[in-house]
């Protein structure tokens, strides 16, 4: 699935964008950062992890760091994830693209 | 007749020696890169007349750098040559890794302009926002001479104003002359008298200076002072100008 797709199969979000989400990816996990558009770290909130398809796989506590780390043997990533994290108040995602994924993998 | 010949010769020194302000310029592909618009940057350097599309030569630059969160990382070796406005200019496509406001920083070499007798050194940034992260977008890079962002060097709407603080050697420069222009690249403004090419705003006590754009589209703010040294050229000590180049734009305003 190309990035395009994925972004047409994510929630919106654009009434949230006071809270910045960002993750990055190596081979072996996700790893989730969470911070409002001051600077300050979210300290509490939900992460969902879906899939390219936006089914929800699972979902895990924000740490009090505003991070989050998430196995990638723990999801089916092959379409892509979409990571969307709710503090409450704010909620935004971001989309690991399986190109993503390939790229820190060296494939 | 003799009236003729004067306005004849008058028009004629007046169409050879336009008032032309130079532009360091680095312009990216988008100031604001969100998660959409992929994971990478285009840059397009040059030095020019940006209102009218005029290139010049831009040799290699003495520096290149990008700073992220504290970090300055030299990209002088990625730089690609590429024609820009039909001359000499650079490319660079650059990977976003993590968001956050990226500052490109350009130090050209020093340009020779007979015109002027003087060379001219124009310190070029340019400011650039990732995925929805504007941490950053006041940095202060630290350069010899440099515009220091008091609004928000991306984001703006048109007839915002942009501010900022000029400043050499770290320490503002009180009533700085400020010289703005606008890309003309595909808008094709015109304007009534070629005294409008370039406007000249000037600078507060503080350094403080502040320009409303009237239009969307990237626009350059130029801080022009002369520098407390000189460079050979024939023989010759000649004076160097250095100016300090910030490139914004502005949104085109999309309510009613």
């Amino acid at each position: 699935m190309g990035l395009a797709s994925l972004f047409a199969a994510a929630p919106l979000a654009a009434a949230a964008h006071q809270l910045v989400v960002f993750a990055s990816v190596d081979c072996e996990v996700v790893t989730v950062e969470a911070k409002f558009s001051n600077g300050r770290v979210a300290q509490t909130g939900e992460v969902r992890v879906l899939d390219g398809e936006n089914a929800l796989m699972t979902t895990l506590p924000l740490g009090s760091d505003g991070m989050a780390r998430v196995p990638l043997t723990s999801v089916d990533h092959s379409s892509g994830l979409v990571i969307e994290v709710d503090t409450g108040g704010h909620d935004n995602y971001w989309i690991v693209t399986p190109e993503d994924i390939a790229r820190k993998c060296g494939s | 007749m003799k009236k003729h010949v004067l306005f004849a010769l008058l028009a004629s020194s007046v169409a050879v020696t336009p008032a032309l302000a130079h532009y360091g310029m680095i312009i990216p592909n988008d100031p604001m890169i969100s998660q959409e618009d992929g994971r990478s940057l285009s840059l397009t350097m040059s030095f020019s007349h940006p209102f009218e599309l005029d290139g010049m030569m831009l040799e290699k630059p003495v520096a290149f750098t990008v700073t992220h969160e504290g970090t300055t990382t030299e990209l002088l070796g990625s730089l690609q040559d590429a024609t820009v406005m039909e001359d000499q200019g650079f490319t660079l496509d650059y990977p976003l890794e993590r968001p956050g406001t990226y500052i490109f920083a350009m130090e050209p070499t020093p340009y020779w302009e007979p015109a002027e007798d003087a060379f001219i050194v124009h310190y070029t940034k340019t400011y650039v926002t990732a995925y929805g992260d504007d941490e950053g977008w006041d940095t202060e890079l630290g350069l010899k001479t440099e515009i220091v962002p008091l609004s928000k060097p991306f984001g703006l709407w048109e007839h915002n104003v942009f501010q900022g603080i000029v400043k050499m050697d770290g320490e503002p420069v009180p009533y700085a002359e400020v010289e703005v222009e606008f890309f003309n690249d595909g808008a094709g403004a015109t304007v009534p008298d070629e005294l409008m090419i370039t406007q000249t705003v000037k600078a507060d006590a503080d350094g403080v200076f502040t320009y409303a754009a009237p239009s969307d589209g990237w626009w350059g703010f130029a801080a022009l002072n002369t520098a407390d040294y000189t460079l050979p050229q024939d023989g010759e000590d000649k004076a160097v100008e250095l100016g300090a180049v910030i490139w914004v734009h502005f949104e085109e305003w999309t309510g009613q």
